[in-house]
């Protein structure tokens, strides 16, 4: 293949540098087009679902604890290994595993939600919100408690009840229901799963620009 | 009395000259973000328009750090002599008729000297701050000062000699009987060499090698922090200025209008002036930087001969006609 890397072109071309008048064109066009940037503190982007933003564990409304049942599959899949579990099991048989402690060092975390997807009774979730930058690298160090605080306080801002709340990732997408744990046969919507996935791009030419 | 006038002159000219170039790198902000779809400053004030205040108090307080292996009297001197020789410019301008500060004879070749003079601070800023960026810089700006110098003075040889004159207010005054009431089609060769060799000279895009911040940092001012690196800026953007102001007077008629503005003469100077700036900013947002070797085929083989033969077809057709 030959590439042509000098168009030819005609004298008059030449003379008046029609190259370099089309991009000037270009330029003073854009000059009266609408600006795209958007003025983040005071206008704030609209959060689709399955936003993957600050960690939580999902608080068990019948025990008030967490649902995590001390597996490892988080700590094991995560790809920048912030998860960091402790748990134990005491020796008497039919005992269950006790979490002593379920740490998320956020500023490691590079929002994969491959946690989220793996768990297989959707213990712990990435939530929608975002904004919780900090000068102090302790407070984005999250212990066991603070997660379940960051899900109490996602749930408190939720417009629906929590137990209808049902984060995309946590039903894995592109797997047949009957290869799922029972927890993870999740209703959501075919957007979600299957062949009429909205992602990435699609996803404007779906909804109009101005949601992106 | 008169020294005290003139005091009070170039005291209203300075603060004047100096808002202008707070307000043009506002200018230039603006333009280019919304040439790239983007909004520019809009946080200090209204759409941002305090923003060059803000920029200004900043640059002020910020430390003046000085390289320890730097030559300290020359990396002090250098943005000064920018900066002053960038504004003695100023005092040849006419604005309108009669608003001029001196009104020399030789005004074009002065302002020639000082607009090499400014370079000459920029050599040295490259020089004294004994770093390899900045020397580059340097470097790269004698070169391309030298050679774009001569085609400047060469394609403006045709303006001198259609009206017959060096001073700044006689040559817009000659213009008045021609095509236009400006030389921009008889001098339409001249006016192109000019405008090219202008960008060089101001050390913009595309030719902004002493400063490209994509190889060298910062070029010349990589060093530089503070206040001295705004009275860099400010050089820079009144070199603009007083290269806009030679176009205009020389191309373009100066303070001549479609009609005459009756108490504020020198509108038609001034909507020029930003004209000029402003197709700056538009070049600036469009072109990438040219190659040095580029820059250097464009000044010696495409240039200067270009501007030789303006002259001769000037002469020529003047020697013929009038």
């Amino acid at each position: 293949m030959q590439i042509q890397y000098k168009p030819k072109r005609g004298l008059l071309a030449t003379i008046f540098q029609a190259e370099i008048l089309q991009g000037m064109a270009l330029t003073l066009k854009r000059l009266f087009s609408k600006p795209i940037t958007r003025q983040y503190p005071e206008e704030k982007p609209q959060i689709r679902t399955g936003f993957r933003g600050q960690h939580a564990l999902v608080r068990d409304p019948k025990t008030g604890k967490s649902k995590c049942v001390g597996c490892m599959r988080c700590a094991m899949v995560c790809p920048s290994r912030c998860i960091r579990i402790r748990s134990h099991k005491d020796k008497e048989p039919g005992s269950r595993r006790v979490i002593d402690d379920y740490q998320i060092e956020s500023l490691r975390c590079v929002y994969c939600g491959y946690c989220e997807e793996v768990c297989p009774v959707n213990a712990i979730v990435l939530t929608e919100f975002y904004e919780y930058g900090s000068y102090d690298r302790r407070s984005l160090y999250f212990t066991m408690e603070q997660l379940l605080g960051n899900w109490d306080r996602f749930a408190a801002q939720l417009d629906r009840p929590v137990e209808e709340y049902v984060n995309p990732f946590w039903r894995p997408r592109g797997l047949p229901e009957q290869t799922l744990p029972a927890p993870k046969r999740l209703p959501v919507s075919p957007e979600w799963s299957g062949e009429q996935q909205v992602v990435g791009r699609k996803w404007r030419q779906h909804h109009g620009p101005e949601q992106s | 009395m008169t020294i005290l006038l003139m005091l009070v002159q170039i005291i209203v000219l300075f603060v004047l000259v100096m808002l202008h170039v707070a307000y043009a790198t506002y200018f230039e902000r603006k333009i280019i973000g919304h040439m790239q779809v983007r909004l520019g400053p809009m946080q200090v004030g209204w759409h941002g328009l305090l923003q060059p205040i803000a920029d200004g108090i900043k640059s002020f307080f910020k430390e003046d750090i000085i390289p320890e292996q730097a030559d300290r009297p020359t990396f002090m001197a250098a943005p000064i002599i920018c900066l002053v020789a960038m504004m003695t410019s100023l005092a040849v301008l006419p604005f309108a008729k009669g608003w001029v500060l001196a009104d020399i004879n030789i005004g074009l070749l002065f302002i020639f000297a000082m607009s090499s003079l400014a370079s000459y601070g920029v050599v040295l800023a490259g020089w004294a701050s004994n770093s390899k960026f900045s020397f580059l810089g340097g470097l790269r700006s004698m070169a391309q000062v030298i050679s774009y110098e001569i085609a400047m003075g060469l394609s403006l040889v045709g303006v001198m000699l259609m009206s017959g004159s060096l001073n700044l207010t006689q040559i817009v005054e000659a213009q008045g009987n021609s095509i236009l009431g400006m030389y921009l089609l008889p001098q339409c060769i001249g006016f192109f060499v000019f405008f090219i060799s202008m960008l060089a000279e101001t050390n913009r895009v595309p030719f902004d090698l002493p400063e490209a911040e994509t190889e060298l940092v910062s070029g010349y001012c990589t060093e530089y922090s503070g206040m001295r690196y705004a009275i860099f800026f400010m050089a820079e953007y009144i070199g603009m200025m007083v290269m806009a102001a030679i176009g205009t007077v020389c191309f373009l008629g100066g303070w001549n209008g479609p009609f005459a503005v009756p108490f504020f003469p020198p509108l038609w100077f001034l909507l020029k002036i930003y004209l000029f700036m402003f197709i700056f900013i538009w070049i600036r947002a469009t072109l990438p930087r040219y190659r040095y070797d580029q820059l250097m085929d464009l000044g010696w083989k495409l240039l200067i001969p270009l501007a030789l033969v303006n002259i001769v077809v000037t002469a020529c057709l003047k020697a013929m006609i009038g």
